[in-house]
């Protein structure tokens, strides 16, 4: 038998999103603007997409950069992080370095870079790796940096080196908080993926947004957007599923009560 | 000449050694000075020398904040004086090692290992191999009361059943000297009369060199051979008193034991005297 709750929570994504549909649908019938298809003709208009060998290629194109630059990005940034929670000097040499950067938009480092490296996937990745890096690294110097003294002086105890402490101790106790930073990172990798194909159109998800959207096919740009969001919907599970697994030792046992009913 | 109860042949052994007993630990003048978030110099400890004797079960007796886990700490090499040496077997303690096992009273086990997980860390970092890591670990948790929960992971564990597998833990690599930091000081009456219990237990089996902070009397009385009484502002060494109780100790026995009565007592009242002599400068 499943709970009530069991089953709330299951339903609750679901519903969320039909609920957000509904509104959209009154939401565009009310406005009656041409420029804001219903939400029954942008899922019209997705079967289109997906069956277009080219825009399924293009679609294909971007996950693949976006793959690689948070790919690239998490293992670069987690050792990174992990070094920078753990000491002081490497902390004060990078800290104001990403200061500088953390509040950069990314994308508006694009034209920059497309004058060194041109428009193709490199100056693209580059950016998805830049909006991943800075969120990982963060979560991952706090996660170093809060990790208990006595759990590495255990470890020392116990004949770990330096290095084995810092592999082994200190990043399966600062998984949670990683994990956390790459969740962030996985949705900057999306942003700044179609973004990045917003500013140097060539190939991509957003390449087709935004040529539909010059030539007013609004259907295929709501469509699009849909397209957009259920991948991120999608990768996002996944990754909580991972996430879920590799840290199931931390997970609160308890939900709060919301009532003592 | 007292008379020797026959059922214990042991218990004589600190008080009249057979073979000389042979130093383990020495600490020598050892002296430690924090600089405080003021700026001024906070002395924790000042000029404390003590030898302590291989299979010894020395506690550590002193109000809060005159230096207790400050000196365990530089016995266990991961804090290093400001002056003065610490020696183990007489070989300088320049940093941390698998002789000496500490067993914090934060229990600062790894959280995302189950309890085999935790207490085969040693064996396997030791090179043991896994199979015969697992078969030591899972008598070493059955020893200490926790048969069955091996497949737990700390947060599904009480605090006294994470002090046990601390003490597991740190057992299972066989350290030569026991560091416990008021390992017990977290834990209900009820508990920590338990776990005394068994750490008497355990010890009086194989008889480790232990040495033992807290900052209650009973607790010292019970466990140990000797109670090195320490007092604030700056941290001192005011007393060392030898504990002449038989072994092996029996809590009912011993609570109605006039001796150990008057150990408690006088050893009270020292505690009060150097509290009050610790008031901070
Ligand atoms: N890292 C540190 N920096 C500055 N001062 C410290 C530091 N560690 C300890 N002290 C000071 O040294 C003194 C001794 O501390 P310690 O923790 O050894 O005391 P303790 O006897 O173990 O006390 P308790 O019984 O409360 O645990 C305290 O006054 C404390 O303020
Ligand atoms: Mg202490």
């Amino acid at each position: 038998m499943i709970s009530l709750a069991a089953l709330a929570r299951r339903a609750a994504p679901v519903l969320a999103c039909i609920g957000l549909l509904a509104m959209w649908q009154v939401a565009s019938i009310v406005l009656k603007n041409d420029s804001f298809p219903t939400a029954i003709e942008a899922i019209r208009a997705i079967p289109d997409i997906l069956g277009d060998r080219e825009s399924l290629l293009n679609i294909l194109a971007s996950l693949r950069r976006m793959a690689i630059g948070f790919g690239v990005a998490v293992l670069v940034s987690i050792p990174l992080g992990l070094l920078m929670g753990r000491s002081r000097s490497v902390a004060a040499f990078f800290n104001p370095l990403l200061m500088v950067i953390y509040p950069v938009p990314k994308a508006a480092l694009m034209p920059i870079i497309m004058l060194w490296l041109g428009v193709g996937d490199i100056t693209k990745t580059l950016v998805i790796f830049l909006g991943v890096s800075l969120p990982v690294i963060y979560h991952s110097f706090e996660g170093a940096k809060a990790v208990e003294e006595k759990m590495l002086w255990s470890g020392a105890a116990m004949g770990l080196s330096t290095a084995q402490r810092l592999v082994r101790i200190v990043l399966p106790a600062a998984l949670p908080e990683i994990l956390t930073g790459c969740r962030t990172g996985l949705v900057l990798a999306l942003i700044t993926m179609i973004t990045s194909e917003m500013i140097a159109r060539q190939s991509g998800a957003g390449n087709i947004l935004f040529n539909a959207l010059d030539m007013g096919q609004y259907d295929t740009v709501f469509a699009m957007i849909i397209i957009v969001g259920a991948m991120g919907i999608c990768l996002d599970a996944i990754f909580e599923r991972i996430r879920a697994r590799l840290v199931r030792w931390s997970e609160p046992q308890f939900d709060m009560p919301l009532s003592f009913s | 000449m007292k008379v020797v109860p026959s059922r214990s042949s042991e218990w004589v052994r600190p008080v009249t050694p057979q073979k000389p007993a042979s130093a383990i630990i020495e600490i020598d003048r050892v002296s430690q000075v924090f600089q405080t978030s003021a700026r001024k110099d906070h002395v924790a400890l000042s000029d404390i020398s003590l030898t302590i004797e291989e299979g010894a079960f020395v506690s550590i007796l002193g109000p809060s904040g005159c230096g207790k886990s400050t000196l365990l700490y530089i016995v266990g090499g991961f804090v290093s004086p400001t002056s003065g040496a610490a020696k183990i077997k007489g070989q300088a303690i320049t940093g941390p090692g698998p002789d000496r096992g500490p067993v914090f009273q934060e229990f600062a086990l790894f959280p995302w290992k189950t309890v085999l997980g935790n207490v085969m860390y040693g064996p396997r970092q030791k090179g043991v191999r896994a199979t015969e890591a697992e078969a030591q670990s899972r008598a070493l948790i059955e020893m200490v009361g926790l048969k069955g929960y091996e497949n737990f992971y700390p947060k599904e564990l009480s605090g006294g059943m994470k002090q046990r597998v601390a003490l597991a833990r740190t057992l299972a690599y066989h350290p030569e000297v026991l560091l416990m930091d008021e390992p017990f000081g977290a834990l209900d009456a009820h508990t920590r009369t338990r776990l005394q219990n068994d750490l008497l237990n355990i010890w009086e089996r194989d008889r480790k060199t232990v040495l033992f902070v807290t900052h209650s009397v009973d607790e010292a009385v019970f466990l140990s051979d000797k109670v090195v009484m320490m007092s604030k502002s700056p941290g001192r060494i005011r007393d060392v008193i030898d504990i002449d109780l038989p072994r092996p100790r029996r809590r009912n026995e011993l609570l109605l034991d006039p001796r150990y009565q008057k150990y408690v007592v006088n050893i009270e009242r020292m505690f009060d005297e150097s509290d009050e002599a610790g008031s901070p400068s």
